[in-house]
């Protein structure tokens, strides 16, 4: 037999609990996780190596910074260091504006920009650069940047920009919690449905049973509570299972016992009988002679006691399966009438037997039926003796049904007869009319015994 | 005459001697054996097979079932002190008889008779029944008083071999007709009567007041030697 410590035996990481626990906090920590996970994607997504020329801020401070160097140079210093600048950010646009308020180098040469400055002119450039594409920086020369004269960089935004995703990153969010919402219930579901369908497998397989009427067994899916409980349940059934095995066993141990037990009590008693009867064949005087006859007669009755006893505790223990079919009563009494009515002829005993033209249609066993009328005649032979009859016929009852009468013109049973033991006798009688749903009714007086025996409202 | 032997299985050895000791006055050879084990081996040229139920070593059920096989033609006869009813239907599988424990010398000796009748071993021989001779092999029936033979119908014939083969036995009305007919009787049925009347007409010395063929009232009908 398997262990049954399954209990300790399953770890915590198979257990349905731990698996669910795994999903809770899934859950749970998602959103710490990706708030988290979010903020350095936020820090590493931009890294500023993408970024050709910096940020803007940088390029502003790397203008001024030039800016403020090139105070006091002259215009061929300026020129210089723009076309270096030129080469650094190549993408960029630059010019300066001398003292004069002239427009100096151009790089590249363009077109828009007035020869000469104007106060008004340099407030609309500056007005129409804020926040505009492309990216300007105007820086004035001289430490304090007082000018005069004054140099821009003008870059196209593109470079300044990637595609900064503040929008894109929120509705990624978004879609991210929706999703882990969504994946949170169906997991869940999963998790129970299949729990459901689990538990629902082995409730149908504990319903289901086999020829014994005991539940087939189940195979453990996963070691977890589900598959100990199907465990569990395979150890219950294959005890169940012993149980019946062992139940039977006792009960053919029983049988044979009782069977035995009869065998060794009537073997002695057909000795008994042998020899009585050899005695019997010996010349004897009316004394002797009338004990022998009685002793044949009590060895007689001490076999049927025998046989009734073995009988009824072999038959309320369940023994006899009766095989209930549709029996011709009537050619049942007959049959069973023909094997007692030499007894009866011995006994002096006079048969009125009136059953010609009647019909009893029963469901009945055919041998437990014949046991019943043995039983009877038995009864009739034992103590209704002395009023040397016996009737057997069909009767209809006031409820219009027909009943099997057998009659004797015994003391009846309220007298005490000189043979007992007619109790067991009719125990069987009753037990076996009950199991074939049969009534049995007793009229009993001085003048004799009536006993009508008629199906029941079940019979049929 | 040929004598009757009979295989008679019994471990008890206080019944088993009285028995067999009986069964021999009455003339039957009788093979006793204590246990059931080599029966098959002791068949041969036996007439009839008297089993115990409640042998030792092998089940009186198994060794009559190896016995009718070995020997279909032998009649068994059960003795039998079990009890249930099962049993008894088991037996009768194949045992043709059945006795229970405690049992009468006597009357196991008339079964063994009726059986030995009932499978033709005594059909050789002449049985006398009141004032009648019955030749079975030869299908004879003589009536002793008159030297004459009787002329018997084939149905007629087949009724009172029937009946000659149960000889002491009560019959019934429905064990004569499916015996003879070999279909089932219908209640109110009156050609066994009918039968029975021309029957008695030729062998009974008084048709009205019968004698070779009882009447049992409401039972049936018994033919006693």
């Amino acid at each position: 037999m398997k262990k049954s410590g399954a209990g300790n035996g399953t770890k915590f990481r198979d257990s349905l609990l731990f698996r669910y626990m795994m999903i809770v906090l899934l859950a749970l920590l998602f959103l710490p996780v990706v708030v988290s996970a979010l903020s350095i994607l936020f820090t590493l997504f931009p890294s500023p190596a993408e970024l050709k020329y910096g940020s803007s801020d940088e390029l502003q401070t790397v203008w001024h910074a030039e800016a403020r160097r090139l105070d006091g140079a002259d215009a061929a210093a300026v020129n210089a260091r723009l076309r270096a600048l030129k080469q650094r950010y190549a993408d960029a646009t630059l010019f300066w504006v001398d003292g004069e308020g002239r427009t100096r180098l151009q790089l590249p040469e363009r077109g828009g920009l007035p020869e000469t400055w104007t106060a008004d002119e340099a407030i609309r450039f500056m007005k129409r650069s804020v926040d505009a594409d492309p990216f300007t920086v105007v820086a004035f020369f001289g430490p304090e940047e007082k000018g005069p004269g004054f140099m821009v960089l003008q870059m196209p935004r593109a470079f300044l920009n990637i595609e900064w995703p503040v929008q894109s990153y929120a509705s990624l969010y978004f879609g991210l919690m929706l999703f882990m919402f969504v994946a949170f219930v169906v997991m869940s579901w999963l998790f129970f449905r299949n729990i459901r369908r689990r538990l629902v497998r082995l409730e149908a397989a504990m319903a289901r049973t086999d020829e014994d009427g005991l539940p087939a067994p189940v195979a453990i899916s996963r070691p977890d509570e589900i598959g100990r409980l199907e465990h569990a349940f395979g150890v219950m059934a294959d005890r169940l299972r012993e149980g019946r095995e062992r139940e039977r066993e006792e009960e053919e141990l029983r049988k044979q016992l009782i069977s035995s037990l009869s065998h060794d009590l009537r073997t002695p008693l057909t000795v008994i009988r042998s020899h009585v009867h050899l005695l019997g064949r010996e010349r004897l005087s009316a004394q002797g002679a009338e004990s022998v006859k009685q002793l044949e007669a009590k060895t007689e009755t001490l076999g049927a006691l025998i046989d009734n006893l073995f009988a009824y505790t072999l038959m309320t223990s369940g023994k006899y399966p009766l095989r209930i079919e549709t029996c011709d009563i009537v050619r049942l009494v007959r049959q069973s009438a023909a094997t007692w009515y030499p007894l009866w002829e011995k006994e002096g005993i006079e048969a009125e037997i009136e059953l010609d033209g009647v019909s009893l249609v029963w469901k009945a066993d055919r041998n437990a039926f014949l046991r019943v009328l043995d039983n009877l005649f038995q009864n009739v032979v034992r103590h209704a003796r002395s009023g040397g009859y016996v009737g057997i016929r069909a009767q209809v009852l006031d409820t219009g049904i027909q009943a099997l009468v057998i009659s004797d013109r015994g003391p009846g049973m309220q007298a005490k007869s000189d043979a007992k033991g007619g109790g067991i006798g009719l125990a069987i009688v009753d037990h076996l009319l009950r199991e074939m749903k049969l009534e049995r009714r007793t009229d009993s007086d001085e003048g004799g015994t009536r006993i009508a025996i008629w199906p029941n409202r079940e019979h049929f | 005459m040929k004598t009757t032997t009979l295989l008679y299985v019994e471990d008890d050895p206080e019944i088993g001697t009285l028995v067999s000791r009986y069964l021999r006055e009455r003339g039957f050879e009788v093979k006793w054996l204590r246990s059931g084990e080599d029966a098959g081996a002791f068949a041969e040229g036996c007439d009839l097979a008297v089993l115990d139920i409640m042998l030792p070593g092998l089940d009186g059920f198994t060794v009559g079932r190896r016995l009718k096989k070995l020997a279909p033609q032998m009649p068994i006869l059960l003795l039998s002190a079990r009890t249930s009813i099962d049993d008894k239907l088991q037996g009768l599988e194949f045992a043709d008889d059945y006795l229970t424990k405690p049992f009468h010398p006597e009357e196991l000796e008339a079964r063994i008779r009726v059986l030995l009748r009932r499978f033709g071993t005594f059909a050789s021989e002449p049985v006398a029944i009141k004032h009648l001779l019955f030749y079975e092999n030869e299908n004879r029936l003589v009536n002793r008083d008159t030297g004459e033979e009787i002329v018997l119908t084939g149905k007629q014939f087949q009724i009172f071999t029937y009946m000659v083969r149960h000889l002491g036995q009560i019959l019934t009305k429905e064990q004569i007709f499916e015996a003879v007919w070999g279909e089932p009787y219908l209640e109110g049925d009156k050609t066994l009567m009918v039968h029975i009347r021309h029957l008695r007409e030729k062998v009974e010395r008084d048709p009205n007041a019968p004698e070779v063929i009882e009447t049992v009232r409401g039972i049936g009908y018994r033919v006693r030697a």
